[in-house]
């Protein structure tokens, strides 16, 4: 079928656009049901500290309150985590950061909860704090788990770097910090836990990754996993962040429906949501590279510590990307590279578009400019010199098998900015007061989880006696358009139109446990999953198409909603006819369609693996205006490039490409959730600052297609390399524009004026006590020019 | 948001003798923009009834008498933002406005509540002062008239009393010889606060002679206020670009003089004389 | 919230005294002064003593009890079902409570329920032309101007607002125009063109 796509790479519409352009869609919150009560949490007064009493019997009484329960009262396990089980739904004995919750209340109302949450006394001993990931793996630092609060050490090993370093002419040996980021998705995050008929639960929410939410729900509720169904709702957005947030969500709302016999609404204020989600790991990375005049890098020796915050959450799998990756797509014999994760009492890191690529990218990307001024070439001739071409053989000593397409996006986005041209007329500029600067990034990714975990999923199609067509799958859709692009693969093989298509949101009792929709493997994963269902059912159909028209069955094909005859062009019967022969003949009308990932490799110890089974290659090029007096920058011109295997869905492509730039422009240039002596500072959108419709420049946008057998129909996966080139690049165009280098993001007012950041060394951070009031009052300080 | 009870007078009067007689601990309500977020903090939150005077059609709308522009409390950013007498006669003030937070922000947010909430970062405040603005507030008691640059005791607090409604804000016609100016240093390009912000006018004569210079800094100053000691290097003179940068150090000097060195100076100092030099050289 | 939503149709406004409107609510201070046995919180009132408030949205007229603290997006979504509008950080920043109040655009989380009494309230489910899209909302559709589709019905809301002011905007305006509504799928390009098509839709 390859060459004469009918739906695969058109602009379809996607499947769930008229619900969102209606405001019919129903997100998590916007379920309502009779007799609902609402639930909320208690959660901790201070960033550590041991729990020495809880007194709920003053909220019990409130008239209205249905149910107040703690630790104590959870009937099954009270713990949870994806790799390292050491999460609480409610904490017992002690608290770890600020977001930790102490109890729930279920109540008639909002309010009325919210009462019942102030007339709980709890007693707490404090804690020193720690909340910074360096000092918190020196030796007597307080531990926030076990006898320490180092929980993950990655290495890559290559070559020998000792042997790199005599072999180099010089070295260049810098230190980076990259920032905690909030997920801030614009829908907080909700969920609806209704008592199930037959015993179990039922729960409606935004949820990212279902099955795990389930597990955890069953063990907390102490019942089997096919007694919890949990449905997803259309989510508003999650780019990795709904996972443990909501899982404990679920149990908590699972635990109150149980308790109280009643369904159970929870929904977080923003303000809750800031202080109790996870955010994207920040990074302190130490990188030195040992090159050679002509700019061939001999030797990279590496060492990076995340800051893991309270909770291991997804720390392991996103800190194994950054070692994978750290040394970015560039040939190097000698590479040794460490990466640490250490608990502090800081809100817990984990998954975050990227997935622990857009802090080492930022780092890579920067060397490599300064590499380029060191041997006096252009930004772009050092990676035309040092980057990968077919057949490379990676730091960790896989030899790339795909078509290696770095150069190729390189160059493009350099053509389509006129970097080079520009580049050097800004760096000979006079100074003045603001100043126009270019700067490139370019990297590799790896495709899906790679050497992290299983790597399976599963997808249904249904076919009805009327040709009409439901799709169910395990990967979900989070916005990125998942749905549309399952649908149009399905609608591809089975030649018939999108919109003959119902998708059904998720479901965990309708679907095998596809793991987690993370890493970028929606495209790939699903779809796979999808095609395969889809040909099964193909198959059927036109094995009845041949007994209906005597037809052989390879003279047949399904196009245009019609069963055909290849050779002569002629409708034999409409789709919806096959399909109701299909069913009156008693055969399947359902094709369980399944995808394993093709094997990948890691040896913990040696630091060496085959890590992904196919890489995907991006360059970025931005160009920026700074104001040299003030510190300001603004975006003016990008261009992104990425080749995606296929585009199955132009404009979907284009959406994530123009999204991830917008959300990397954050990154580098104002986004920071601080966090000082364990306390948030930032708890809303008026303190924590995305970019909005003003701050995002027209973005130019390039697919490449390069297809690759790993993926349908040649397709790669696109929604994380699109958010982990922008920072960099608006990095080094600041350099380009200033001659002064930033070497911690975000690049904001201070420090791109001041060259470090500012600190206000208020009492606020030092005392722990009431750190909770503090916080909040400081969240509803009036904003400013608005009344 | 903790219950509270609700009026809505429909006359001056009415809202007058609500304040004077009702709920000790009342707030009044314009935009809402600043209240409402306020509201939603019980923590925050003291006060039991709102007194919502949207509804009062007196308090609403922008006009001249003589050589004064007269513009009333309720009016919107976005009514300021489209008047042809701001336009004509206080262009700086529609600069202002036209940065404040967004369109629904500007559609809802009042000059009248900007004032009143007396935020550090309120965008009209500066550009007000600079017009030499006076407020008239009116309570059971009577009316007085102040002068806005004496209105502002420090961030969030005024001397206006509790049962005191603003009533009209009116400042003189700038003169046909003044340029104006308003420029705002924020972290992004919509939905952003001051960091730092100036307003300036300079009048000249027909030799190009300063013969009046007003210079208000926001969110610098512990309280709003002109700054003599800058406005006096110019007066007199035929502004060089020179003078002009003096003019921006001298303001950083008296902030300094005011804040004393704190942590966040050693952006401001800098910043705050560029953002000056700049107003003043927008006013050439 | 157990309360009886009052919703009239075609009713006019009772005319009473605003002076009369007082909230009722009864709690004191948090956990003060809540007299024993039976402790009470607020948001158990009887709602027969509410103020009530007549609100024409999407051109039906509605009269109905609301407790002053109510914000016009709760009761839009809460007592109304018309969940379209959405909630996002309640504080007038994110924009995806954006609705139309007497044809201008503002944030719904910021305005108290009975400040809209006797307005015009327009939310997106009002923009469609019975069971067809409006063409706001078709021209998002056809440019593909969402993602994830949370902000959405705020961001159709403002082009809708936007279009009504001016109806020819130019980029600068569009921009501008939109730029009350946060977007973190970061859709705004293709925003802008779902508002430059709408333009053209809508002549």
């Amino acid at each position: 079928m390859v060459g004469k796509h009918k739906i695969i790479g058109k602009p379809e519409r996607r499947v769930d656009a008229w619900g969102k352009v209606t405001g019919k869609a129903k997100y998590a919150e916007d379920y309502t049901v009779g007799h609902q009560l609402w639930g909320k949490v208690l959660r901790s007064k201070y960033p550590h500290a041991k729990i020495l009493s809880i007194d709920t019997s003053k909220a019990s009484e409130l008239l209205g309150v249905e149910a107040v329960l703690t630790a104590r009262e959870i009937p099954g396990s009270n713990v949870f985590g994806i790799v390292v089980k050491n999460q609480q739904i409610l904490a017992d004995e002690r608290v770890r950061f600020l977001g930790d919750g102490v109890a729930l209340v279920a109540a008639k109302s909002k309010e009325i909860a919210d009462h019942a949450l102030a007339l709980i006394d709890v007693q707490y001993e404090l804690l020193p704090v720690v909340s910074d990931p360096e000092e918190a793996l020196r030796p007597g630092a307080p531990l926030i788990h076990g006898d320490t609060n180092e929980f993950v050490h990655h290495k890559v090993r290559k070559g020998d770097v000792a042997k790199g370093f005599a072999e180099a002419d010089f070295t260049i040996e810098r230190k980076f910090k990259t920032q905690f980021v909030e997920h801030a998705y614009i829908e907080p995050e909700a969920v609806l836990a209704e008592p199930a008929e037959q015993g179990g639960v039922k729960i409606t929410g935004s949820v990212q990754n279902l099955f795990s939410s389930r597990r955890s729900v069953a063990e907390a509720l102490g019942i089997s996993l096919n007694r919890v169904q949990i449905i997803q709702s259309t989510l508003g957005g999650s780019f990795g962040g709904k996972d443990e947030v909501m899982t404990s969500m679920c149990c908590r709302a699972a635990l109150l429906a149980g308790r109280t016999g009643k369904p159970v609404k929870m929904v977080n204020t923003r303000e809750e949501s800031m202080l109790e989600s996870y955010k994207r790991h920040p990074y302190v990375l130490y990188y030195k590279w040992g090159a050679k005049k002509d700019g061939t890098i001999t030797a990279m020796e590496i060492r990076v510590v995340a800051d893991g915050g309270a909770y291991a959450s997804m720390s392991p799998f996103v800190t194994w990307r950054s070692v994978v990756q750290a040394t970015g797509p560039y040939y190097c014999e000698n590479v040794k590279t460490d990466v640490y994760a250490a608990y502090t009492n800081n809100n817990y890191t984990g998954a975050m578009r990227g997935f622990g690529s857009p802090q080492v990218d930022f780092a890579i990307e920067s060397m490599m400019d300064e590499l380029a001024e060191a041997v006096g070439v252009t930004p772009l001739e050092i990676r035309m010199k040092n980057g990968f071409e077919g057949g490379a053989v990676t730091a960790t000593g896989q030899k790339l098998a795909h078509t290696v397409s770095l150069k190729e996006v390189l160059s493009k986005a350099a053509q389509e900015l006129g970097f080079e041209e520009k580049w050097r007329r800004y760096r000979d500029a006079k100074a003045v007061a603001k100043r126009r600067g270019v700067g490139l990034a370019c990297s590799y990714r790896g495709v899906s989880l790679g050497a992290e975990g299983v790597d399976a999923a599963q997808t249904t199609v249904s076919v009805q006696t009327d040709g009409s067509v439901i799709v169910s799958s395990g990967v979900t859709d989070m916005g990125q358009g998942a749905q549309t692009q399952m649908a149009q693969i399905t609608a591809e093989v089975l030649g018939i139109s999108v919109d003959r298509i119902q998708f059904l949101n998720t479901n965990t009792s309708g679907v095998a446990d596809s793991g987690p929709t993370v890493a970028s493997r929606g495209t790939v994963m699903g779809g796979l999953a999808a095609k395969n269902a889809a040909e099964k059912v193909r198959a059927t159909l036109l094995e009845v198409g041949s007994e209906l028209t005597g037809t052989p069955v390879d003279a047949l094909d399904l196009a245009d909603n019609y069963l055909v005859n290849e050779r002569t062009n002629e409708r034999l019967a409409s789709f919806g006819e096959l399909t109701a022969a299909c069913f009156n003949k008693g055969r399947p009308m359902i094709g369980l369609g399944w995808h394993k990932a093709p094997r990948t490799s890691w040896h913990e110890e040696e630091g060496k693996g085959d890590a992904y089974f196919t890489f995907v290659y991006g360059a970025n090029a931005a160009e920026v205006e700074v104001d040299t007096e003030t510190g300001r920058v603004n975006v003016i011109d990008f261009v992104s490039v990425h080749d995606v295997g296929k585009a199955i869905n132009r404009a979907m492509v284009t959406g994530q490409m123009c999204g991830g730039v917008a959300m990397g422009l954050g990154y580098g240039l104002l986004e920071e959730f601080e966090i000082e002596a364990g306390i948030p500072k930032q708890l809303n959108f008026d303190e924590y600052l995305i970019p909005t419709s003003m701050d995002v420049p027209r973005i130019k946008t390039v697919i490449v297609e390069n297809e690759d057998p790993a993926g349908p129909f040649g397709a790669k996966s696109v929604g994380e390399p699109t958010n982990e080139l922008a920072a960099p690049a608006i990095v080094n165009a600041i350099y380009n524009a200033t001659g002064k280098r930033v070497y911690e993001i975000p690049a904001n007012l201070e420090r791109v004026f001041l060259g470090h950041k500012l600190t206000r060394h208020d009492k606020r951070g030092s005392e722990q006590k009431n750190a909770f009031d503090a916080v909040m009052v400081e969240s509803c300080k009036v904003r400013g020019g608005s009344e | 948001m903790r219950p509270f009870e609700y009026y809505s007078p429909r006359t001056l009067s009415e809202a007058c003798n609500l304040l004077a007689e009702g709920e000790p601990d009342s707030k009044i309500l314009a935009g809402g923009t600043d209240v409402l977020v306020e509201m939603r903090k019980s923590s925050a939150w003291s006060s039991k009834a709102i007194v919502d005077i949207t509804r009062i059609p007196s308090l609403r709308g922008i006009g001249e008498s003589g050589d004064w522009i007269i513009i009333k409390p309720l009016t919107t950013h976005t009514e300021v933002l489209h008047s042809d007498l701001v336009r004509t006669h206080a262009p700086l003030l529609q600069t202002a406005v036209s940065t404040i937070g967004s369109p629904q922000i500007r559609n809802r947010g009042t000059v009248g509540g900007n004032i009143m909430n007396a935020a550090a970062c309120a965008d009209t405040v500066p550009p007000l002062i600079a017009l030499d603005a006076e407020i008239m507030l009116k309570s059971t008691s009577g009316e007085r008239v102040i002068a806005l640059s004496e209105f502002f005791v420090k961030p969030y607090v005024t001397v206006a009393r509790r049962d005191e409604i603003l009533v009209e804000v009116r400042f003189p016609k700038l003169p046909a010889n003044a340029r104006s100016s308003f420029v705002k240093l924020g972290r992004r390009n919509a939905l952003s606060i001051a960091r730092l912000s100036v307003a300036a006018v300079v009048c000249k004569d027909e030799a190009g002679v300063v013969t009046d210079a007003r210079i208000v800094p926001g969110a610098a100053f512990p309280r709003w206020q002109r700054v003599p000691e800058a406005e006096k290097l110019l007066i007199g003179q035929k502004p060089s670009k020179e003078l002009l940068v003096e003019g921006g150090k001298k303001v950083s000097e008296v902030m300094i003089s005011f804040t004393g060195r704190r942590w966040s100076t050693e952006y401001k100092e800098p910043v705050i004389a560029v953002l000056v030099r700049r107003a003043l050289e927008a006013c050439e | 919230m157990e309360k009886k939503k009052r919703e009239v149709r075609n009713e006019s406004s009772t005319g009473m005294s605003r002076r009369n409107f007082l909230g009722t609510v009864s709690a004191g201070a948090l956990g003060a002064t809540i007299a024993r046995p039976v402790p009470r919180a607020s948001g158990q009132e009887d709602s027969g003593n509410l103020p009530q408030v007549t609100i024409t949205i999407n051109g039906r007229v509605h009269q109905l009890r609301v407790e002053p603290r109510w914000t016009l997006l709760y009761v839009l979504r809460d007592k109304l079902g018309l969940t379209g509008t959405k909630p996002g950080c309640e504080r007038g920043e994110c924009g995806s409570c954006t609705v139309l109040i007497d044809g201008v655009t503002r944030y719904s989380c910021l305005t108290l329920a009975l400040e809209a009494d006797g307005r015009q309230v327009t939310t997106v489910e009002g923009l469609m032309q019975g069971e067809q899209l409006g063409p706001v909302q078709r021209a998002f559709l056809e440019e593909d101007g969402f993602q994830c589709g949370y902000c959405t019905p705020g961001q159709v809301m403002s082009a809708e607002g936007l279009l009504r002011q001016k109806p020819n905007p130019t980029i600068d305006e569009i921009q501008i125009g939109m730029s009350g509504n946060l977007c973190r799928c970061g859709a705004y390009d293709h925003i802008f063109k779902s508002v430059r098509r709408a333009a053209e839709l809508r002549k």
